[in-house]
């Protein structure tokens, strides 16, 4: 009988697996398709052409997670392409972030002199304030019952002196930040639209907010908790995301995890208001001293849990739990390198390869971006979406044959619900609404296309089993984070009922491909189960 | 205590402007003993409370027609009641829809029921435990309202000593009411409202209270907060009571200002203030437009902080930051107000005839995504093809305003942004009321026959005329990020400023607008205390 049986195998789930067997316990880790790693995975969807499937750039991991779990020894390569962020507009104009300050202020400076000096200030300002936000990803939301545990205590003391330490100013700054949109943000740096839409993206990717909602700023706050940089992460593994889960399975086992693929968990089984293990599909029981999932909030309590052990109270908050999805993928196999007609004849070919070589940023301006959100208010996809694009096998030849690419594009706003028709019969259009966006900055990019692969927000739910299609588990919104995430005092990883704990993106601080919900959850599993 | 009748140009405290909260600021002052000046620009008191005669006959409140969040302890405290003020009950909101169906919700629990069950048996189940819901949040957050707010910066015991107050409070709430207030403080008032209701109509008129005076949608975070500072009026202690001074808005004022004048405070209108006099870092008196200067110990500026520190004291004399952030507090006024005067009552299609629910407010809101295409309009700067109008009757209930026979019609209109992408406010005065007439006439198509006179005030016409900055009715706007202690500016929320001796005491400070008073008594309260400990000298 495994102590622990883990039900997913999610980037996170993998995490929490490793540290539960690290620590001497024997998970038994149970995955519903035939391969790990949830939404983070590689799939050939053409023949030659293979792409992180679903997310595109990876956390990052936390350095402490990639570092317990002997991330690059267990065959992980990460690779790091110079640019962070390429934003094209139709007029002709662009810039490139870069990992190098120098370089993207060069950059900026050509379209605004005043701008590429701010720019330097706020990468100064948001790496001082990761300095600080950092550690609250890997805090544990403290209780809101009486006083903190000693272990809190000392943990909030520390975020707050590292907080008093930013000086009073910015410590008002980040107050005032917060809640704002991060339209108001960036207004408040730069006076490029351009590099204000670039930059407040982060605010709003994978979210149901446009840059005007209020609350879009700490998203982007948090997301610079993991890695400050303006333009955020460019990192992708070798062989797509799909080798980052490779890695943490193999290191999950190493460890002494049981992995299971193919095994699809029914139910959650609760005896007198402890979970004592799983039923499978196929019905097959497995007992265990407890129970972690790595599947999202309303899956795990409306799903797989009987509601009949909950309160009705707390069963209608999970009801209320927002977790419809915004986000689509298109990923094309092309049959060369695309070319922006933004970048036309700047320097050589390499050099334009190199500008693109993290990440392509479509959505010239702060309207541009709301309008396209506009659309999914009243249940229509963006006829001009905002494009967050990657072309991987710029820098990873195992991608694509030699000579051809792939282009892996997320694609916003694609709400869940439509108003008119379903998604079965508006992925064509919604594709198409793609590639015409698209061929505005590239022209010729239509013709290249070989294959394509569309997952629309119900795929995401249908299959890879992620509830109304959020990529996060549940909306990235002020009222659903830290303490509240995915509920009010149930943001301490465990459920309402005994031994039964979640582990994934539904919990804090639950953005990105950073293992932190995992390996938060993994502290709290080991605390409960040594008592 | 010395009446201060013929005075010598010196004196305690000034205050710049006589909306209500400089009146209930140079009231408290008074009743404790300071000799105050009081210097008002325009001919008439009440700021943006105030009743004018625009069309022979028909007197409006102007700006602010209703009231509810008047502090009860300023009622009390002051004895408004004696000195003129009767607030007359508006009874319900009536909101008529595009199916030729309405919804009318009334203060009388039972009939408002009976009303919400016609559209969904389930709403009108939880409409009751929304309003208690509500009610007990309010009693959460009462005491907030009368607090100066804490420095969460600082190190000072009597900052942690009320944060802590606050966390105690939250923990001994009960669960449910917990759950409620973070989510009010975060969601949006739409997302808030779907997880109580399911009817359409009934949550987009909910919701509109969650952005008034806002430049945001109903779908945006931060406006369930709203919600609720617009749930927290209260008359005569009775949670959610609208209601109606017997003479308009501007009778609040002048209840107000009787007060202070009983207290000795010299009040002079039609006496612009074009300087704040800053020696070394201190304020030490005004300078009037015409000239003259007035000094004293203490100047409160009621206006906002734009005015405040930009026109009247001047960048050269502030800290850089601190003018950094003035600059960015944010107004964006949103709304404008079209007052009428009228020959008859219009007759609404969806309940013909003078009933009972043309007493009460009939809101323009027939569903969420009228109200969201409101705002997205807004956004790019146009004004709301088709907006959210709250509409009164004034008349009805108070036939003192209006010739016999006649009545006047107060209609706040939602979106008008400040600034247009096409255009100037000058030229699309009248298209924007007309609009609006056209708005409501979808609804009831006599309006136009009967109208004999028409205002129209656009967020241009706000700030000209009432001093409001971008026009926003608020004095900047009751987004999370300006409010408490980051109202109006982080580290300058406890009514003071970088210049010694100066203090705001208008809707910009916490707990911000409405005709609530609140602010205007914080500041005099905060001022005394500072009297005292000898901070100022």
């Amino acid at each position: 009988m495994p102590d622990v049986v883990i039900i997913g195998a999610g980037h996170n789930a993998l995490v929490t697996a490793f540290y539960l067997a690290k620590a001497g316990l024997k998970p038994l880790v149970l995955e519903r398709s035939a391969s790990v790693g949830g939404a983070a995975v590689t799939d050939e969807f053409y023949r030659g052409f293979k792409c992180s499937t679903l997310a595109h750039a990876a956390g990052p991991v936390l350095a402490e997670i990639a570092h317990d779990m002997r991330l690059g020894r267990n065959g992980l390569e990460m690779i790091e392409p110079v640019a962070r962020v390429f934003a094209p507009a139709p007029d002709g104009s662009w810039f490139t972030l870069y990992s190098d300050l120098a370089r993207s202020v060069e950059s900026i400076a050509r379209l605004s002199p005043k701008d590429a000096q701010r720019y330097g200030e706020l990468d100064k300002t948001l790496k001082k304030i990761s300095g600080v936000t950092q550690h609250l990803l890997s805090l544990t939301p403290p209780s809101i019952d009486g006083a903190p545990s000693r272990e809190d205590a000392w943990k909030l003391l520390k975020t707050g002196r590292g907080f008093r330490k930013l000086g009073r100013q910015q410590m008002f700054q980040v107050l005032r930040w917060g809640p704002m949109a991060v339209a108001d943000f960036v207004a408040e740096w730069f006076e490029t639209d351009l590099l204000r839409a670039a930059i407040a993206a982060r605010g709003i990717f994978g979210t149901a907010m446009g840059p005007w909602s209020a609350g879009s700023t700490a998203v982007m706050l948090l997301r610079a908790a993991s890695d400050p940089h303006p333009g955020g992460v460019s990192a992708f593994p070798r062989g797509g995301l799909g080798a980052l889960t490779a890695a943490m399975a193999a290191a999950a086992r190493a460890a002494g995890a049981e992995i299971r693929t193919g095994a699809e968990v029914r139910q959650i089984s609760v005896k007198n208001g402890v979970a004592t293990g799983v039923t499978l599909t196929s019905g097959e029981e497995i007992q265990a001293r407890a129970v972690v999932s790595g599947a999202d909030p309303r899956r795990t309590y409306l799903k797989l849990v009987d509601p009949v052990h909950f309160e009705p109270a707390f069963v209608v908050k999970m009801r209320n739990y927002r977790s419809a999805g915004t986000i689509a993928k298109v990923n094309l196999a092309l049959d060369g390198v695309p070319e922006f007609s933004a970048l036309g004849s700047f320097g050589s070919g390499a050099d334009r390869n190199q500008a693109m070589s993290g990440r392509i940023h479509i959505g010239p301006g702060i309207d541009y971006l709301e309008r396209a959100f506009d659309a999914s208010k009243y249940g229509e996809f963006s006829q001009h979406p905002y494009l967050d694009i990657s072309i991987p096998s710029l820098s990873d030849s195992t991608l694509a044959p030699a000579g051809k690419h792939v282009m892996s594009i997320c694609a916003q706003y694609a709400p869940y619900k439509l108003k008119d028709g379903d998604w079965n019969t508006q992925r064509g259009n919604l594709a198409d609404a793609v590639i015409r966006t698209l061929a505005i900055y590239a022209p010729r990019l239509p013709e290249m296309i070989l294959g394509k692969q569309i997952i629309t927000p119900l795929d995401l739910e249908e299959k890879y089993g992620l509830t109304g299609g959020h990529p996060y588990h549940g909306e990235l919104a002020l009222d659903q984070l830290f303490t509240m995430r995915p509920v009010l005092e149930y943001g301490r990883y465990r459920a309402p009922i005994k031994n039964l704990f979640l582990c994934g993106s539904g919990t804090h601080p639950g953005t990105g491909v950073t293992g932190a919900s995992g390996a938060n959850a993994a502290r709290e599993i080991l605390k409960d189960l040594r008592k | 205590m010395t009446l201060n009748t013929n005075s010598n140009g010196k004196y305690d405290a000034i205050i710049i402007g006589g909306g209500h909260n400089g009146l209930v600021a140079a009231a408290y002052l008074a009743r404790a003993g300071k000799k105050v000046l009081v210097l008002e620009r325009r001919y008439v008191l009440g700021g943006a409370a105030v009743t004018e005669e625009i069309i022979p006959g028909f007197k409006f409140s102007v700006c602010s027609y209703v009231v509810s969040l008047l502090r009860p302890e300023i009622i009390r405290e002051l004895d408004l009641p004696r000195h003129g003020l009767e607030i007359l009950p508006l009874d319900g909101t009536f909101t008529p829809m595009h199916s030729g169906d309405y919804l009318w919700r009334m203060d009388d629990h039972g009939k408002s029921r009976r009303q919400i069950a016609r559209h969904s048996k389930l709403d009108a189940e939880a409409y009751e435990e929304f309003g208690k819901a509500m009610h007990q949040l309010c009693k959460f957050v009462k005491p907030i309202m009368n607090m100066v707010p804490p420095d969460p910066t600082s190190l000072n015991p009597k900052d942690w000593s009320k944060l802590l107050f606050l966390g105690k409070r939250f923990q001994q709430l009960p669960r449910e009411d917990r759950y409620n207030i973070v989510q009010l403080m975060t969601m949006s008032a739409a997302d808030f409202l779907d997880q109580w209701f399911e009817t359409d109509v009934l949550k987009a008129t909910m919701s509109a209270s969650g952005i008034i005076g806002t430049f945001l949608g109903i779908r945006s975070p931060g406006t369930a907060y709203v919600l609720l500072h617009h749930y927290m009026g209260e008359i005569d202690g009775a949670f959610r009571a609208w209601g109606l001074p017997r003479g308009g808005t501007g009778a609040i004022s002048n209840s107000i200002a009787a007060a202070a004048r009983e207290a000795g405070v010299e009040i002079r209108t039609e006496t612009p203030v074009a300087k704040i006099l800053v020696k070394n870092g201190k304020a030490t008196g005004v300078a009037l437009e015409n000239g003259d200067e007035f000094h004293a110990q203490v100047i409160s500026s009621c206006c906002d902080p734009n005015l405040t520190f930009l026109k009247f004291v001047g960048r050269e004399e502030l800290p850089d930051d601190f003018v950094t952030e003035v600059m960015r507090y944010k107004y964006r006024g949103s709304s404008g107000k079209v007052n009428m005067a009228l020959d008859g009552l219009p007759d609404f299609k969806a309940l013909p005839g003078v009933g009972r629910h043309l007493r009460g407010a009939v809101s323009i809101s027939p569903s969420m995504e009228y109200m969201e295409r409101a705002y997205d309009d807004a956004k790019y700067g146009r004004f709301s093809r088709r907006p959210y109008i709250d509409i009164v009757f004034p008349s009805l209930t108070d036939p003192s305003v209006a010739p016999p026979g006649k009545h006047t019609m107060s209609c706040f209109v939602q979106y008008a942004p400040y600034k247009l992408s096409e255009g100037t406010w000058d030229e699309k005065r009248e298209a924007f009321g007309d609009t609006v007439v056209e708005t409501i006439s979808e609804h009831a198509p006599n309006l136009k026959n009967l109208i004999v006179g028409r205002q129209v005030l656009t967020p241009l016409d706000i700030e000209r005329d009432f001093g409001l900055t971008e026009g926003n009715i608020f004095q900047g706007e009751l987004s999370l990020e300006q409010l408490f202690f980051l109202r109006p500016v982080a580290g300058w929320a406890r009514y003071n400023t970088p210049i010694k001796n100066l203090y705001l005491c208008g809707s910009a400070t916490h707990p911000g607008g409405g005709i609530m008073g609140a602010p205007g008594r914080l500041a005099a309260l905060k001022m005394l205390a500072d009297w005292k400990k000898g901070v100022v000298a």
